[in-house]
């Protein structure tokens, strides 16, 4: 009862949130629809028992991603520029044109067929499982997978980070002129 | 296995009456009574958030030799109600230059993502109303979206000091979390959990068997973990987001009435859970001294015991606003960046090392020769 | 009789309906009570009784950009450390310390190699790194 309400809000917001990230004009109002979408998102892996991959979507995208692009808005000054041009639905003309959504709707149909013959050989083969009561830490299981079976991953991870790091540095650096 | 509280009090008898009396519906049962202590403790927040304007002005007022407010009830006691009424029947200003939207949605973000901590304060080792695995990872991760009502309070206001407020509180606050988050790192590490209940439950109520005496690490993870989270409060030394000397009140400038009301709640708040979580962190939590008992009057003394820390906390936290000056903002950045996360990572690894090392023990153990 | 575990996260969606109950709860009793006598001086934005000058949306500098940058790498490798941290003891119970250790040291090396290389840049520096760009500007 309480996971289908939980999963019900969570998606509901997930995807009205989504979809005004994409309407609205004021693109400091997309970034704030777009935290909650990302809530939304932590709330479905909540529903699906994965408590850490929840937490850790709240943490890095909540409270890091979003605030990151507050601050890239910013660096233009917020809101001053607010496209006033329109293409034919009313929407920002930025969003595209007639042609951009026909060939985004063949994608998105053609995607959906594919997604529905793939899930519907997931569901034949997997045990009909209703949503179980049980909620089981996955920490413990996530954090034996990282030192065991893949150490190398992990530790390729902090590399890959330290690349990032350093990329983001000399990215924001003051340009040089000689 | 997650426990709530709902789950510690399935253990006793009256329990099953309760359940009687919901007809065997557990799911109405559990959010009854999960709903009536939310109540209970939003409503006891509430109340130490008020006491902690009075407490800030009384103790204040005492650190500079005056009388502090003492005309509303006994002792100038009431003062927070005079004060609460005062707010409400102030008149809501909104700058007509100000974005509407998000100068309604930014003290709701603040006030949210403090609430939703106190889910995992562990007030008793029943008394916790979810003692998630995840616990104080949870914490850490769900208190970010103050730093976004902060910023977005600062931006929607549309006014110069607001906006510098809003970026400075916005970047103090995520900078700020490096050091905490690594510290609480070296705790988990020593704990084996995140989850709060393990936390508190591997440490003892003598200050020998904190884990602020655990190894000279965790001492020294325990002060870092202090300036981190006054500095994530916005508390001073740290106040640079409402500097009022130069900032005028900084985010908050242009909020008046309730809105600055709840701005000002979710702070004291806040404070509070912050001193909560370095209690059970770090001071034992709510682990009575020497006795080891799972009845139920052995609630009401944890509940106390962690009150008291906290508290006594909670008063540090005010003599240190009232005793230290203000940083400027890039000795703000600096001592995050270059001492704290620095000497943050150094905790960690000496306390991995000290795991292995000596198997775990604490300084206590290794002298004592127990265990 | 022991209840379905499921609800742990009920108490967090509790606490958030109530701070966004109190808040309009808030909001219902200030429409309520207080006031309301709108003029447009009282709505510009405070600048020390001047008239406002301009937007204050205006370029904000890329040290904020840098510090968030930073600051969501530093979070990732926190968030990858956790589990990991909290096997640790386990680990260490089963005799697997030194090798734990072992990961755990090289994965913390390679962070603490990211943050002497921003160190020794100057991008950590919240002033300083600016004041040198501008002197070989001017040069």
């Amino acid at each position: 009862m309480f996971l289908q309400f939980l999963f019900i809000s969570s998606a509901v917001l997930t995807v009205s949130c989504a979809l005004g990230v994409l309407m609205v004009k004021n693109i400091m109002h997309s970034c704030v629809f777009l935290l909650g979408s990302l809530m939304g998102i932590a709330g479905l892996y909540a529903t699906l028992g994965a408590d850490f991959v929840a937490i850790t979507q709240i943490m890095v995208y909540v409270g890091g991603v979003v605030i990151l692009m507050l601050f890239a808005v910013m660096l233009t000054g917020g809101n001053d520029f607010v496209s006033r041009a329109q293409n034919l639905l009313g929407l920002p003309a930025s969003m595209g044109n007639k042609w951009t959504y026909a060939i985004g709707l063949l994608v998105g149909v053609v995607f959906l067929l594919t997604n529905i013959q793939l899930i519907r050989g997931l569901t034949k083969a997997l045990p009909v499982k209703t949503i179980t009561n049980e909620f089981p830490s996955t920490v413990t299981q996530i954090g034996h997978l990282l030192v065991k079976d893949h150490v190398l991953a992990f530790e390729m991870s902090s590399v890959l980070l330290l690349g990032a790091l350093v990329g983001a540095a000399i990215i924001a650096r003051p340009r040089k002129q000689n | 296995m997650n426990q709530t509280v709902v789950s510690y009090l399935s253990q006793y008898e009256f329990y099953d009456f309760l359940l009687a009396l919901f007809r065997n519906n557990q799911g109405v049962l559990a959010f009854t009574l999960y709903l009536l202590l939310a109540l209970i403790i939003v409503g006891m927040c509430a109340t130490i958030g008020g006491l902690g304007t009075y407490a800030e002005r009384k103790i204040s007022a005492d650190l500079q030799a005056r009388i502090g407010p003492n005309r509303v009830g006994p002792y100038g006691l009431l003062q927070m109600l005079a004060d609460g009424v005062k707010m409400m029947t102030k008149e809501d200003i909104m700058p007509f230059t100000a974005d509407k939207k998000l100068f309604y949605l930014a003290p709701l973000l603040c006030l949210t993502g403090v609430f939703a901590t106190l889910a995992v304060l562990p007030f008793s080792s029943g008394f916790i109303m979810a003692d998630l695995n995840v616990g104080i990872f949870y914490l850490v991760a769900i208190s970010s979206l103050v730093g976004l009502g902060v910023f977005l309070g600062g931006y929607a206001s549309n006014s110069k000091w607001s906006m510098l407020g809003g970026m400075r509180g916005a970047s103090q606050i995520i900078s700020y979390e490096i050091p905490v988050t690594i510290s609480i790192l070296a705790i988990v590490l020593l704990a084996g959990g995140m989850g709060f209940g393990t936390i508190v439950g591997r440490q003892g109520g003598l200050p020998h068997e904190w884990f602020m005496f655990h190894n000279p690490f965790a001492f020294i993870a325990f002060f870092v973990y202090s300036v981190g989270a006054l500095a994530e409060t916005n508390r001073a030394p740290f106040d640079l987001p409402e500097a009022e000397s130069e900032l005028v009140s900084g985010y908050h400038t242009e909020y008046t009435g309730m809105r600055f009301g709840f701005f000002a709640l979710a702070e004291y708040i806040e404070v509070f859970v912050v001193c909560g979580v370095a209690a059970s962190l770090f001071l034992g939590g709510y682990n009575v001294p020497g006795i080891k008992l799972d009845i139920l009057p052995m609630q009401a003394a944890q509940f106390v015991i962690f009150m008291t820390k906290t508290l006594v906390l909670y008063y540090v936290v005010i003599w240190i606003r009232w005793t230290l000056p203000r940083l400027r903002v890039d000795q703000l950045m600096s001592v995050c960046w270059k001492y704290l996360t620095p000497i943050a990572i150094f905790n960690l690894m000496g306390c991995a090392i000290w795991m292995v090392v000596f198997n775990g023990k604490s300084i206590a153990e290794l002298v004592l020769g127990s265990h | 009789m022991i209840p379905a575990q499921f609800d742990a996260l009920m108490p967090i969606v509790i606490f958030m309906g109530l701070a966004i109950l109190l808040f309009f709860g808030g909001h219902y009793l200030s429409v309520v009570l207080a006031p309301k006598k709108p003029s447009h001086l009282k709505s510009t934005p405070y600048e020390c009784g001047e008239l406002p000058v301009g937007s204050a949306w205006s370029m904000f500098n890329v040290r904020f950009y840098v510090v968030g940058l930073i600051f969501i790498i530093f979070d990732v490798e926190s968030v990858l450390m956790f589990p990991v941290a909290s096997i640790f003891r386990e680990l260490n119970d089963m005799g697997q310390g030194g090798y734990a250790l072992i990961i755990f040291l090289s994965f913390i090396s390679v962070l603490i190699e990211g943050i002497a290389y921003c160190w020794k840049k100057g991008d950590l520096d919240w002033v300083k790194s600016f004041q040198h760009s501008h002197k070989k500007e001017n040069k």
